[in-house]
This record gives C-alpha cells, structure tokens and sequence, in this order.
C-alpha cells in the first residue's frame, strides 16, 4: 500500500499463533524477510499463552481459530500476561462476534487473511507502532457495537461523536486515512487519532463492565 | 431409560397387590375351603412366584418364551388348585378360586412382551381356567357370570398389548430421532472445521495468486470469490429465527459478496419489512452494476449496512476515478443513467432518499437512507 520498503520491520519482535501449518510458515517468512524478528511461531492457545512472557513480543498476529482455546480467550489471555504486547487478529473466517470480542478485549486490530501482502505487512507495521489497524470490516463492527450501545439503557455506555462515526463509515466503506484526511480537510494524524479513539473508548468501557460484573458478583473480595 | 420399565414396574405392583388381596380373602373366606392349609401353601407358592418373576422380568433380556411359558403355567396350575383346596359346594356359589385376581399376571406379561395377540392368547388360558373351574361341578346358578373376570382378563391383555406396541414404536422414534439430531450435530461440526481449512486455503492461493501475476492472479481471483462465495453461504445458515415478515439487511446484501465487493455489516441482523430489504437488495444490485459498468471489471466496491436505530443507512462506495459533481444531474436528466430509477426510485417508494456522491480521486458513493417504519 504505502511506498516504503519492505525491509523495515526495524526487529520488532513478533509472535504468529496460527493452527494452519501452512500459514505459520508464510506469515513468518514474509514477516522475517521484511526485516522482522519472528520469535516464536506456535499452533495452539495454551502453548502461546505459555511462553508469551518469556518471549516477550511486541506484536502477537494471532488467529481466532484455534484447536484448544477460543480465540477471544487466548487475546485476552495474552494482553493480561504481557505488559505492552500487542494484537493483531489475522482471521479466514470471519468470525463477527469472535472478532468484535477480541477487539473489545483489547486487540489493537484486525486483518482478513485474504489482505495482500503488503497490506498484511503494513498493518503489522501499524500494530507495531501503536495504531490501531482498522480494515472496513472492522470498522463496520465497531460502529455496529457503538450503535446497540446507544439503542441500550444503559446511561454510561460510551458514544461516538459525529465525527467519529463520520470517519468510522469512511474506512467501513473501503476509503484509507489519507483519502478521509483529504476529504475531511484534516491531517492524516487526525484521522488515526480519532479511529484510535473509539477502540479507547470500547476498552475502557470492556474494563468498565468486566470491574462492575466482578463486583456485582462478589469476585473482588478476597478468596477463602 | 425404557418407555415400558413404568409398565413392568404397574405389572409388578399389580401381582403384588392381588397376591395380597388373595390372602385377605383366603382369611375372609376360610370356611369355603376344605384344605386351608393346603390352600395357604398354593398362596406360598403365588408369592415364592411372585418374587421370582419380579426379579425375573426385570431384566430385558430375559422377557423370553421360557419365562413367559413358565409365568403360564405357574399361574393356571395355581388357578386349576382351587378344584383341590376349595369346597366344590362354596365353589359353585361363586367363591373366587384362590388365585383371586391375581391370575391375571400372565396376560398383562405376554401383553408387553409379544402384543396384543399374545396378550389375548395368555388371558384366553387363564380364563378357560377359570371357566373350566366353573363347569367342573355339575348344574351351578352362577355359570351366567363365570365369563366376566375372563372378559375382563382378556380386554386387559389386548389394551395392554396395543399400549405396549404403541411404547415401543414411539421408542424407536425417539431413538431414530436422537440419534439423527447427533449425527447432523456432528455433520454440522465437520462442515465447520472443513470451511474453515477450505477458506484458509482458498485465501492462500488467493494471496500468493495475486503476488505471483499473470495465470496466477486470475487463479488467486477465482479462489477469491469463491473465499466470499463459501463464507457468505456460511454465515447464512446462523439466524434461523427472524419475526414474521422480516428479513435481515445485512444478510441479504451479504449475497453480493465477491472478491471485489465487500459487504460490511454489524455483525448482528439488520431486520426490516421484506418489501424493504428487497428493494433495498435490489437498488444495492444496481448501484454495484453502475460500478462495473463505468469503472470497469476490476473496480472494488464496499457495501455499508449501519443500523442507526431509527433509520438504516447503506453505502455503495466505489474507487473508480470518480466524476465531477453535476454530472451525475446532468446524467439523469438526459435520461441516460440508471441511477435515477433503479435507485433513487425504489428508494423513494419505501419513503427514504438516495443521493450520490463524486469527486474526483476518491471515487462514487450511493447513499440510501430507510426510515424504520415502526421505530
């Protein structure tokens, strides 16, 4: 997609969790040829929840579907285990809820597995330098969440500003933050600031009900 | 468990109770027999069998012609006893023999194991028996009613029987059918993990297609389309369940799918009227053919389904090169795109609007707004 060279993973150190042999070993011979560091590449849920500390990735590039552990777990699992790690879903399937889930547990974005390469390299990239990696499918999820918050009762449910859900249609119809910047007048850094704004807002609100589901059902008094 | 245990549990209850029944009336009735002790070990006999068959009859595998046959004959033997134990002068004044009504045992027992005709043929025995017992003595007042208890024997095996036939035919049912129910599970379970891999592959040649060129990148397209192919017909079969006269938006528009048009949705079903989807389907359709027709064959598309709550909005957004604005106004007055009709007017009918959107550089984008006619 952009111009730059494809040597400049720059070592960020990657972890690809894949059950499918054969995308394991392509995912990490493009990552390592662009200059990545892959440093570990492993098949199953628990095995990577395992070594994720003493591996210590930046990016993990992990497929929701997983023979041991649902996809959403092993996310969650990963993000709790390691300060900083981030994750990109690489997913075939499609899988709405699983996706969406992943997301509000914290993944930073999602990737169908049918992207080119380059665009699979650039959006690593991206995960690598802290932005979020919204694909329209992505972002058409997102505001779909968004939007069943606001038909909720609930009074503290986060929103979407205007221009938030102006930007998230954008990228859910195909357009790339340099398009949206260009037709919104605003800088590309902008755009990226606000997409990155409604993952924050669904994080914090995920951490949010995870904290009042523990309370209201006595889990933060201390075991027996 | 067994639709019929319930009935070999009443069976065993049944002789339990007659058994019962027959020492009362043995004790009642004491002075109609010639031989009460003699009668009181046929009665010690009845219970010794009465056990016995319990146990016996308990296990499925052993309900078989030996213990049927022996259910029979312990039973009419018991029965043909009273001629030796009782009072043939008592006898005849319609003194039950000292079976009481548990001779009845058998019948009920070749009932459930082998139908209605075993039933009847069982209780025929039994009651010629009985009967027999009647006209062994000479000349009785009471002959007119010696074929009531039989009757009544009789009738109880041939229900029993039917009922039993019918316990073990919707048995079978249900057997068959859970047995169905587990094997479309597992069917359902396999399509599952087989997609998955067919999709993962199909997006492999897909990509290494692409980057290869040439052949290739046709062969990579083709596994493109059908990637979209397979997953939209996936993702049809999840909500079954839809209010009536509904369809869900998103799902319908997910049919255009192809490996140049994405169709985005919320991942949860947009419902509508099915006048609306329709229509809405229809317009989408037409604005994708106004893709390929100005944008050429390789011109990418998205479809965005967003359900605003009170209204659902759908983009068709192209990256074709675009127009200057006015043309497109210019267009339909000349009567020349399809546009106007196609799109704009089925809109319109379902009281939402279209408009479309061009500049050059970022493309086409039909937008249609539908009002939520009950929200």
């Amino acid at each position: 997609m952009t111009a730059r060279p494809e040597t400049d993973g720059h070592g960020t150190r990657i972890m690809v969790v894949d059950d499918h042999p054969m995308w394991r070993e392509a995912v990490s011979r493009d990552l390592t040829e662009a200059g990545f560091d892959v440093v570990a590449s492993v098949g199953e849920g628990k095995q990577a929840l395992r070594i994720v500390a003493s591996v210590r990735p930046d990016v993990v590039v992990l497929d929701l579907q997983l023979p041991d552990l649902p996809g959403v777990e092993v996310a969650r699992g990963l993000l709790a285990a390691t300060q900083g790690v981030r994750v990109l879903v690489l997913s075939a399937s499609g899988e709405h809820r699983d996706v969406l889930e992943a997301v509000k547990a914290g993944a930073a974005g999602y990737i169908l597995k049918s992207a080119s390469r380059p665009e699979f390299l650039d959006a690593v990239r991206r995960t690598g330098a802290g932005d979020a990696v919204f694909s329209p499918g992505l972002a058409g999820l997102v505001l779909g969440e968004f939007r069943r918050m606001a038909a909720s009762p609930a009074p503290d449910a986060p929103r979407l500003t205007d221009r938030e859900a102006e930007i998230l249609r954008m990228v859910g119809t195909g357009m790339s933050y340099r398009q949206i910047a260009e037709r919104l007048v605003l800088s590309h850094r902008t755009v990226q600031n606000h997409v990155q704004n409604t993952l924050s807002k669904l994080h914090l609100h995920n951490r949010v009900e995870l904290v009042r589901y523990a309370i209201e059902h006595g889990l933060d008094s201390a075991p027996q | 468990m067994s639709l019929k245990a319930p009935l070999w549990r009443a069976i065993a209850l049944f002789r339990f109770a007659s058994l019962a029944y027959a020492a009362v009336l043995l004790v009642l009735r004491h002075q109609a027999y010639a031989h009460w002790a003699a009668a009181w070990g046929v009665l010690a006999v009845m219970t010794g069998w009465t056990i016995a068959s319990t146990i016996a009859y308990a296990v499925p595998a052993r309900r078989t012609w030996p213990l049927l046959t022996a259910d029979l004959v312990i039973t009419a033997a018991a029965v043909l006893s009273t001629a030796l134990v009782q009072k043939p002068a008592d006898f005849e004044h319609g003194v039950m023999p000292v079976t009481a009504t548990w001779l009845a045992g058998p019948a009920l027992a070749w009932a459930v194991v082998e139908g209605p005709w075993a039933g009847a043929a069982a209780a025929v025995v039994i009651g010629g028996c009985a009967v027999a017992l009647r006209y062994s003595t000479p000349a009785s007042i009471y002959r007119s009613t010696a074929l009531d208890g039989p009757t009544i024997i009789l009738l109880a095996g041939i229900a029993l029987g039917y009922g039993s036939r019918l316990a073990a035919r919707a048995e079978q049912a249900l057997q068959r059918a859970t047995e169905i129910e587990a094997a479309s599970r597992e069917r359902e379970r396999l399509a599952r993990s087989i997609h998955d891999s067919v999709l993962q592959v199909l997006a492999m040649v897909q990509r290494r297609g692409a980057e290869a060129g040439g052949e290739a990148a046709e062969l990579g397209r083709l596994a493109g389309q059908q990637e979209a192919a397979l997953r939209t017909l996936i993702r049809g079969d999840g909500h079954a369940a839809l209010p009536a006269g509904e369809l869900d938006l998103a799902a319908e528009l997910a049919r255009e799918a192809s490996a140049l048009v994405s169709v985005i949705g919320p991942g949860v079903p947009v419902l509508l009227s099915e006048k609306a989807v329709r229509e809405t389907a229809a317009a989408v359709r037409a604005a994708i053919d106004n893709v390929r027709r100005h944008c050429g064959d390789d011109a990418k598309a998205w479809v965005l389904v967003d359900d605003e709550g009170g209204s659902v909005s759908v983009t068709v957004r192209d990256d074709g090169p675009g127009f200057p604005s006015g043309r497109l106004a210019e267009a339909a007055a000349e009567g020349r795109l399809g546009v106007s009709h196609a799109i704009t007017g089925r809109i319109r009918d379902l009281g939402g609007a279209a408009d479309v959107v061009s500049s050059l550089g970022s493309g086409t984008e039909v937008r249609l707004r539908l009002p939520r006619a009950s929200a």
